[in-house]
């Protein structure tokens, strides 16, 4: 090699140059993570609107189901049953039922049951 | 570097730095001061408001029976511009729906972005739609959730609770009165769809969760409600009236426990339902009471101390001519005491005890029972009935007016009389509504007892209230209103129908009974009222025949469902009877038959 090349070559300054592949690196990484986190954004909001979906559906059948149980238990449809004859109920007669009466005050001082006054049931 | 190549660098910078600086201007002209234009443009391109719909209130008796309720359908909705296919849409949507596909083809022919195809679909059939679009890859139809309002009972209390419009606004009844805490609030999304129309969920803008309405809980009581609903058809069937009502109500409180009307209607087919058939007679429809009126004659005479319960007065003999006017009794009386008044059902007896009063005086207690203006219950529609003021009063008025004539009441105006007597006197304001609460169970609210006046003095109500167990007896006009067990205090009506045209209609009557029970310590009041009811002879068209009897069973039904104690005499002779093993009202049949007894006793009143 004649000395004139030789004068052209730059030397390489390994710090610097270092320097830049760590800067270049970390803003490759920099974008990658903001690509990859904006992507994972999508996905989760995907998922949460699955979710969402998913827990909107459960309530309305919740709330369809409630409101069968309602129409089937409701008085309407148990008098209906009732005359179809799916159910059987007989009415108490009077002379089945028996009224305790309240006992004799043993002392004034013993614990004794208690009546609410009348208009307060 | 030469001078030339200088000069051409500092150009190429300078006109570099110029462009850069005119593409920096340009953005930040762009991004700061035409950005809310610009994102307004935007967002009206990209973002849409979503509704979160909040749902309604449901609607509960007082022991938390759903009354009414909601179920969760479908709106089908379509937006134009994103439809894919337009005939396969029209013929898929069309077939699944049950609609004609014309009517489909037509709404999706524009480009609207918003086309409701279908209101209150299952969510079964919507489910079915979804799924098939899905799989034909069809884009453009959307669902929204929804819901429509169902009743488990369906005609059971009917004009109470009222019914919603399209709009989900209540638009009768409960529905209507209670609508602000019923409606809830609705919540709102701002969002952002992407070219296939899917929501761009991290997009999502500002966001207002929905309130669902408030829980009203009623007064009613469905097991009482359930009596009296089978005694009223009981009766419809019987009688054939043209209107019926029957109204139980807590004196003490004012609490209705329970309130049937007929004719009615099923509030799930409301859309087949005639006007006729929703009006709620109860506090709506206008009345001459008959006889029951006369309490307020004797209430306000007692009152005053112009009499005593016990002060006699010349009955005429059956026929009184006052004011150039007959007035007749159903049969001649010479002289009865007050009380005998009202247990005979005396129309000239009444007629003198407002006349001691002064027509003035009398017009006060009227007002002061409540009659003449609303009763202030949470039902939308009461009216207020009709007393004319003593200035407009005919000469003869004074004399008919104390028999429940010349006058016009609701039937919860004459319920709430009776429970002036039944409260020693005072007049409470009726309620429907007995707390509202959140979905959680929180209570938000409690209405708690208005006692709007002391009309008369407990001692005169107590006066009357003797006077009107005289009434259920064998010598008063409804011995067919009693309970086995129990003692009651009540009136009897029977009032000449009112001709629209003027005057009276022949031989219809509107009957009544107002009581209640036990005597001693009211537990409820009731009123059975029945207008024009057909029986086999016209003389058993009366109150203490008709409505009576059908108070009588109401009342037994419900001592039993209340659990009231019987009256201690009484229960002392029931073990004898019991070895014929007969229920309470075959042994009243056949040891005396309410029909003979009434008719002796009474009659007309």
């Amino acid at each position: 090699m004649n000395r004139s090349r030789r004068r052209n070559c730059n030397t390489v300054n390994a710090a610097s140059l270092a320097r830049w592949i760590v800067v270049t690196a970390f803003l490759a990484l920099a974008g990658l993570s903001y690509v990859y986190l904006t992507l994972q954004l999508y996905h989760l909001g995907e998922r949460r609107k699955a979710v969402e979906n998913e827990l909107v559906s459960l309530r309305t059948q919740n709330d369809i189901a409630s409101a069968q149980i309602a129409a089937l238990t409701s008085r309407s449809a148990l008098q209906r049953r009732l005359k179809e004859g799916y159910l059987k109920m007989v009415p108490i007669s009077e002379a089945n039922i028996v009224r305790l009466t309240m006992p004799a005050r043993s002392a004034d001082d013993a614990v004794q049951p208690v009546a609410n006054p009348s208009g307060t049931r | 570097m030469n001078r030339n190549s200088r000069t051409r660098c500092v150009l190429l910078c300078a006109g570099f730095i110029g462009l850069f600086s005119i593409f920096s201007f340009r953005l930040i002209y762009l991004q700061a001061i035409k950005h809310d234009e610009y994102a307004g443009l935007a967002a009206e391109k990209h973002v849409h408001k979503q509704i979160i719909h909040a749902q309604r209130g449901t609607i509960l008796d007082a022991n938390n029976e759903v009354l009414a309720d909601n179920i969760p359908v479908q709106t089908i909705v379509a937006d134009a511009t994103h439809l894919n296919n337009r005939e396969a849409i029209v013929d898929l949507v069309s077939k699944e729906l049950g609609l004609p596909s014309s009517q489909v083809a037509e709404k999706l022919s524009g480009e609207r972005r918003y086309i409701i195809i279908k209101r209150e679909v299952p969510e079964a059939q919507a489910g079915a739609l979804r799924e098939k679009l899905r799989s034909a890859n069809l884009r453009g139809i959307y669902f929204e959730h929804d819901a429509t309002r169902v009743y488990p009972n369906g005609s059971m209390l009917c004009h109470v609770i009222g019914f919603t419009d399209f709009d989900h606004r209540g638009i009768q009844g409960v529905e209507a009165s209670m609508e602000e805490y019923l409606r809830g609030q609705d919540g709102f999304r701002f969002i952002e769809h992407n070219r296939a129309g899917q929501e761009i969920v991290p997009y999502r803008g500002q966001e207002r969760p929905s309130r669902d309405g408030y829980q009203v809980h009623l007064t009613v009581d469905l097991s009482l409600q359930n009596i009296v609903e089978n005694e009223i058809d009981a009766a419809m069937e019987e009688y054939s009236p043209q209107k019926a009502t029957i109204i139980l109500m807590r004196p003490q409180t004012g609490e209705i426990l329970a309130i049937a009307n007929r004719p009615d209607f099923d509030l799930n087919l409301r859309a087949e339902a005639k006007p006729e058939e929703m009006k709620n007679r109860a506090i709506i429809d206008m009345m001459e009471p008959g006889s029951t009126f006369k309490i307020v004659a004797a209430a306000a005479a007692l009152n005053e101390r112009k009499l005593r319960p016990d002060s006699t007065i010349f009955c005429e003999n059956g026929l009184w001519n006052f004011g150039g006017a007959a007035l007749h009794d159903h049969r001649a009386f010479s002289y009865l005491s007050v009380r005998d008044i009202l247990v005979k059902s005396s129309n000239i007896g009444a007629a003198k005890l407002a006349l001691s009063v002064g027509e003035q005086r009398f017009y006060e207690y009227i007002r002061r029972f409540g009659f003449g203006e609303r009763t202030g219950i949470e039902l939308p529609g009461e009216i207020g009935g009709l007393i004319r003021p003593p200035q407009a009063w005919s000469k003869i008025s004074i004399t008919r007016i104390p028999m429940g004539h010349e006058v016009g009441v609701t039937p919860l105006q004459m319920t709430m009389a009776m429970a002036v007597i039944a409260n020693g006197g005072k007049l409470v304001t009726p309620r429907i509504i007995k707390s509202i609460t959140t979905p959680e169970g929180k209570t938000i609210s409690s209405l708690s007892p208005v006692v709007l006046r002391q009309v008369i003095s407990p001692e005169t109500s107590r006066e009357i209230g003797d006077a009107l167990r005289g009434v259920v007896s064998d010598r008063g006009t409804a011995a067919a209103a009693a309970v086995p067990g129990f003692t009651i205090a009540g009136k009897t009506g029977t009032a000449q129908k009112v001709d629209p045209r003027g005057g009276y209609e022949q031989g219809k009557y509107v009957v009544s009974f107002a009581g209640y029970l036990p005597a001693e310590h009211p537990e409820f009041v009731g009123l059975v009222v029945l207008d024009d009811a057909h029986t086999s002879k016209p003389e058993l068209n009366y109150g203490g025949l008709i409505a009576g009897p059908i108070f009588s069973r109401v009342a037994e039904k419900a001592a039993r469902y209340l659990d009231l104690e019987p009256h201690e005499e009484i229960r002392k002779a029931i073990p004898v009877e019991r070895v014929e093993k007969t229920t309470p009202a075959e042994r009243i049949r056949k040891t005396r038959p309410a029909e003979r007894i009434a008719l002796t006793n009474a009659s007309h009143h």
